[in-house]
C-alpha cells in the first residue's frame, strides 16, 4: 500500500517521475511548473532518484535534450509552462514523428497577453495536434496518476508516442491536496522498463531522424496518424490495468458526475471541474437536474464517447479555459470538438460555449451557477440565442 | 447565490510575511496548524498566494490555510476572502498593509513582536470592527527565522516544518484560538521548545479594551 | 476578481511613470527606515546614485528620503562614507 501525503500537483508529478524511475530529466525554470523540477532536483541531490539531471539552456534546448535521451533508449522527462511551452514548439513534431515516448509535464500558464502569468490552458492546447497523447489532471492525485498512465500508454509498442501530462497551473500545481503515493512494487508491476523500437548500438549504426524526401512525407504522417488512432484501444486497456493495480479507477475518456437524470450538463476539462462539482452538488440539493462531464483524454479526442455522453442531454455548456481568437463558435477548441462530436444530432442537443477562468482567474461558484442558469434557458427554448459567452463580461 | 456556496464551519487562516526571507516561516505556520488539524481528523488545505510574487525581498506575501469538519469544497478558491485568523510574521506589516481585509466577526490577529498590542493597534487603520483580540508573541526571541527557498513554488520543504520562528507563531495562534489541540501542534513542529515557550508567553488582548483605551 | 474590461489598459499599454509610479507604491515593504544625521551628511550623493528605487532626493544642502517608495533595503546605510545614515525600526515612527 502507498503512503498518503498532502502535496501539491508539482510534487505529485515529481513523485510519479521518481516512481517511474526516469533516467534523464531536463529542466529550465518557468512558473508554475518549476516546482516539479525543484522537487526532482532535490530528489536527485539527496540520492532518492538516480537520474541524469540536465539544465537546459531554454525550452527548445530542454526538448532537444530529452529527444536525444529518449532516442538513446532512456526514459526521459521534461516540462514547462506558458511561453516556455511555445518556445519549444519546433521540437514536438520530430519527437512524435520519430516515435519517442518521452513525457512532458505542462502546468498551464497564459501566453503573455502581455505580462500576466496566471493559469490558462492555451499553452498546452497550442501544441495539441503534434501527435502527442494529451490530457488534463484535475487534482494532485490525478497529476501523479497521469504521469504513470501516460508513460505506460506512450511506451506501449503499439503506440510509441510522447505525452503531455497537463495540469492547471497554480490551482492543481501549487495548492496542496491529499495524494496516495503508490509504492515502488506496484509501479514496477504496472510500468515495465522502456524499450525503444531500435537499440542504439555502434555495431548496427542507424540514423535517427534521417532526411526524408517530400515523397516520404505522406507515409510518415500516415504512420503517426495510425499510431494515435491505434492508441485508443491501448488507453482503455491501460486504464483498466491501472485500476486493477492501484485501486483507483478512472474512466479513460470522460468522467461523469451526477449525470444520471440530468437535463443540462457542463462539459470541460481540468481542475476547474472540481469547482463545478460543488456547484452541481448544491444545485442538486435544490432539485435541479444538472451534471458535469469532464473530459480526461484530449488527444486522441474521444469523438464517439463524447457523442454518447453528451448526446442525451437537453443542453450542453462547454467551458473553454483557453483563447482561440477567431475560431468557429467564438469560444474555444473544446466547444468546436464537442460540436463536431455531436454533429448530426442537429437541434436535439443545443451547445453553448463559455470562455472562463482566463489569465489565471478561478472560475467561481457564481460563474458556474450563471452558466447552469443560462443552460436551463437554452434547454427550455431548445436553442441558444448566442453561440458563446465570455465570462465574466457577457454573463 | 452567495449563501448557496457557504461552507459552515470552514476556518480560514491567513499569514502575512515579508517576501523571500520569511516565505518559509509563513508557510510553516499554515502547514503546521493544518497538519495538526489533520491529525485530529479535520479536512485541511494549505498553500501560498501565487500572485504575491514571493521572489522579491520584503514584499508583503501571504500563505493560507483552511480547516473544516467537512470536505473542503472551495479548494480552488485561491485566496482566503474571509479569514478567521490573521497572523503576521513581522510587526511592521500592521503599517500600510490591509491585513484585516474581509475578516469574519470574532477574528483574531496574531503578531510576532516585542511591542505591546496597545501600540500596534494604533497603526491598524482598517477592518478592526470584526476583530476580537490581538495576540502578541516575541517569536524571534524563541527561534530564528529560517531563510530558504526550499519548499517554494509548491515543492517540498526539506528544511523541516516548524523548525524556526514559525513554530512559535503557530503556538500563539493555537493558544489564542484553540483551533487545534496544542499537543497536536507539538507532534508536527520540529522546534517544540520554541512552540512551548510561545504557548506560555503569548499575550492575548481583547480588542474592546484597546478601543476603550484609545 | 476580474477587472472590468473598460478599466484594463488598452493593449496593455500604460503611461510610463515620470517621477512617481502610483501603481507600485512600495513604502509598505519597509521594516527599517533610513534616518539622516544632517550634521554628518556631506551631500556627496553616493546614496542617491546607489539607491535602487530612486528614493533618495537631492537637495541644496543635504539629501532626504522618499518614504512613499523606500523599501528599507539599507544600501544607503551601507554606502554612506561618513556614517550619516542609520536604520531605525519602522514602527518607532507613527507616521
Amino acid at each position: 500500500m502507498g503512503v498518503k501525503k498532502r502535496i501539491s500537483g508539482c510534487v505529485a508529478t515529481a513523485n510519479a517521475v521518481k516512481l517511474a524511475d526516469v533516467e534523464v530529466i531536463c529542466s529550465y525554470p518557468i512558473r508554475p511548473y518549476t516546482g516539479i523540477m525543484s522537487e526532482l532536483a532535490r530528489m536527485v541531490a539527496d540520492g532518492e532518484l538516480d537520474a541524469e539531471f540536465v539544465y537546459g539552456e531554454g525550452e527548445h534546448g530542454q526538448l532537444s535534450v530529452v529527444y536525444g535521451a529518449s532516442a538513446a533508449g532512456a526514459r526521459a522527462f521534461t516540462g514547462s509552462s506558458g511561453v516556455g511551452v511555445t518556445y519549444a514548439m519546433e521540437v514536438y513534431s520530430p519527437i512524435s514523428g520519430e516515435r519517442l515516448p518521452l513525457q512532458m509535464a505542462i502546468a498551464d500558464r497564459t501566453l503573455d497577453p502581455p505580462g500576466d502569468f496566471g493559469s490558462e490552458q492555451t499553452d498546452a492546447l497550442c501544441c495539441r495536434d503534434q501527435g502527442w497523447i494529451q490530457g488534463w489532471a484535475s487534482t494532485p492525485q490525478e497529476a501523479l496518476d497521469l504521469t504513470l498512465l501516460y508513460y505506460r500508454i506512450g511506451e506501449d509498442p503499439r503506440v510509441l508516442l510522447p505525452q503531455y501530462a497537463c495540469q492547471d497551473g497554480y490551482f492543481v500545481s501549487h495548492i496542496l491536496g491529499e495524494v496516495d503515493i503508490p509504492d515502488a512494487a506496484q509501479v514496477k508491476e504496472f510500468l515495465p522498463p522502456y524499450k525503444n523500437h531500435h537499440v542504439l548500438d555502434p555495431r548496427n549504426p542507424q540514423i535517427i531522424g534521417a532526411q526524408m524526401e517530400p515523397s516520404m512525407g505522406p507515409g510518415m504522417q500516415y504512420q503517426r496518424y495510425q499510431a494515435i488512432e491505434g492508441s485508443r484501444k491501448v488507453i482503455e486497456e491501460v486504464h483498466e490495468e491501472f485500476g486493477r493495480i492501484f485501486g483507483r479507477k478512472y474512466a479513460p475518456w470522460v468522467e461523469e458526475y451526477m449525470t444520471d437524470d440530468a437535463e443540462v450538463v457542463i462539459f470541460m476539462q481540468g481542475g476547474h471541474a472540481e469547482t463545478c462539482k460543488t456547484v452541481v452538488k448544491r444545485l442538486r440539493n435544490l432539485g435541479e437536474k444538472v451534471g458535469l462531464v469532464r473530459l480526461r483524454t484530449f488527444r486522441p479526442f474521444p469523438t464517439q464517447q463524447v457523442r454518447d455522453a453528451l448526446g442525451r442531454f437537453k443542453a450542453v455548456g462547454v467551458v473553454d479555459n483557453s483563447v482561440n481568437f477567431g475560431i468557429s463558435g467564438a469560444a474555444g477548441v473544446l466547444l468546436t470538438e464537442a460540436r463536431t462530436a455531436l454533429y448530426g444530432l442537429g437541434d436535439k442537443v443545443p451547445t453553448v460555449g463559455f470562455v472562463a477562468g482566463l489569465g489565471g482567474e478561478m472560475i467561481t461558484h457564481d460563474e458556474f451557477y450563471k452558466m447552469f442558469a443560462k443552460l436551463k434557458e437554452v434547454a427550455k427554448a431548445g436553442k441558444a440565442d448566442k453561440q458563446s459567452y465570455w465570462l465574466p463580461f457577457e454573463l | 447565490m452567495t449563501n448557496l456556496f457557504e461552507e459552515p464551519g470552514l476556518k480560514q487562516i491567513t499569514v502575512w510575511a515579508r517576501g523571500v526571507y520569511e516565505n518559509k516561516e509563513a508557510r510553516d505556520v499554515v502547514v503546521a496548524v493544518t497538519e495538526a488539524a489533520a491529525l485530529e481528523g479535520k479536512f485541511v488545505q494549505a498553500w501560498e498566494n501565487y500572485v504575491d510574487l514571493p521572489d522579491r525581498i520584503y514584499v508583503p506575501v501571504r500563505a493560507y490555510g483552511k480547516i473544516s469538519d467537512q470536505e473542503i469544497e472551495s479548494k480552488y478558491v485561491y485566496e482566503n476572502e474571509t479569514p478567521d485568523i490573521v497572523a503576521l510574521t513581522e510587526e511592521t506589516l500592521v503599517k500600510g498593509v490591509d491585513i484585516l481585509a474581509g475578516i469574519k466577526p470574532g477574528a483574531v490577529l496574531v503578531i510576532n513582536t516585542k511591542r505591546p498590542a496597545e501600540y500596534l493597534f494604533k497603526f491598524i487603520k482598517k477592518g478592526t470592527e470584526n476583530l476580537a483580540s490581538i495576540v502578541t508573541v516575541d517569536a524571534n526571541s524563541l527561534a530564528k527565522s529560517i531563510i530558504t527557498l526550499s519548499g517554494a513554488e509548491g515543492a517540498t520543504d526539506a528544511s523541516g516544518i516548524g523548525k524556526g520562528m514559525g513554530a512559535a507563531l503557530a503556538a500563539a495562534i493555537v493558544k489564542a484560538t484553540g483551533i487545534v489541540q496544542f499537543e497536536s501542534l507539538l507532534k508536527i513542529v520540529e522546534n517544540k521548545n520554541a512552540a512551548k515557550k510561545a504557548f506560555e508567553k503569548a499575550q492575548v488582548v481583547d480588542v474592546k479594551t484597546l478601543v476603550n483605551a484609545g | 476578481m476580474s477587472v472590468p474590461v473598460k478599466e484594463v489598459p488598452f493593449a496593455g499599454t500604460v503611461p510610463s511613470p515620470k517621477t512617481e509610479n502610483e501603481g507600485m507604491i512600495t513604502g509598505n515593504w519597509r521594516t527599517r527606515r533610513p534616518v539622516l544625521d544632517a550634521d554628518k551628511c556631506t551631500n556627496c550623493l553616493i546614496c542617491w546614485i546607489s539607491c535602487p528605487d530612486s528614493s533618495v532626493n537631492q537637495n541644496a544642502d543635504v539629501v532626504s528620503f522618499n518614504l512613499k517608495y523606500c523599501k528599507g533595503c539599507g544600501i544607503c546605510n551601507e554606502v554612506c562614507p561618513v556614517g550619516a545614515i542609520s536604520l531605525a525600526p519602522e514602527l518607532d515612527f507613527e507616521d
